[in-house]
């Protein structure tokens, strides 16, 4: 049951699994601390949905020319 | 009126003014820095982001146990629940038939010059450090709005270890962030 913090974290968790894991939530201190630590993953992930894709002859990520 | 009875009312009552009372402390408390969060997952759409923080909110007072929570819990509690809110959002949004595939991590490209870019160059460098395995999952649930069962399929693995690459792969990507100074 642990595991599933970090799907819980990232809202991935399917219908069923989310609500037992909200009622594990409730009990479990360690899940209660690792929810504290990854909270913040999810957004800096998010920063990567807001970028522009590469036209296909740039090579990846180049920041130097 | 029966003396019991005319008690009873007056819990009732008191019982929905402490509700009132209790849903407004909750804004007050965390509704502008909650939208403020949301209003980053949601682009610009501010309309989305306050029915998001509104419904945040009420599924907060419908669970006025975990407010007794200490505060930095109540708050990775409620980011994690609009978040949750945004992705169900999002996967109602996508006309699935039509739907364009984000970029692989590799074909991002950074313009440069912005915060926000260099703070995107710094997760995708992160993301590239991770373990195939674990990008995999990363790249295949969260930034594509699938949930566990559906990347499971996609990937043609049980949805078990999904769940458990994800675990070791956030957890990793975690240190990889606090590595470089960014993480929270």
């Amino acid at each position: 049951m642990h595991e599933g913090v970090a799907a819980y974290v990232l809202g991935v968790l399917d219908e069923g699994e989310h609500e037992a894991f909200e009622r594990h939530l409730d009990t479990c201190t360690s899940c209660q601390a690792e929810l504290k630590e990854l909270v913040d993953v999810p957004s800096r992930l998010d920063e990567l949905r807001h970028i522009p894709s590469a036209s296909e002859d740039d090579p990846p990520m180049s920041m130097s020319r | 009126m029966c003396p019991v009875l005319g008690h009873l009312d007056g819990r009732f009552e008191s019982a929905d003014a402490e509700a009132e009372h209790r849903i407004t402390a909750l804004y007050q408390e965390f509704g502008g820095p909650l939208l403020r969060h949301v209003r980053k997952s949601t682009g610009n759409d501010l309309q989305w982001a306050e029915d998001v923080v509104q419904e945040t909110i009420v599924r907060a007072w419908r669970n006025s146990a975990r407010l007794q929570w200490e505060p930095s819990l109540i708050w990775a509690w409620l980011l994690t629940v609009a978040r949750r809110i945004v992705i169900d959002g999002r996967r109602r949004k996508s006309v699935r038939p039509h739907e364009v595939e984000p970029p692989e991590v590799d074909m991002l490209a950074v313009p440069d010059g912005s915060d926000r870019a260099l703070s995107a160059m710094v997760v995708a460098d992160a993301l590239r450090n991770l373990s195939e395995e674990h990008r995999e999952v990363i790249e295949q649930t969260y930034l594509r709005d699938r949930t566990i069962s559906e990347a499971a399929e996609i990937l043609g693995i049980p949805p078990g270890t999904v769940k458990s690459r994800l675990y070791y792969g956030i957890r990793a990507l975690r240190v990889l962030l606090q590595d470089k100074g960014v993480a929270g």
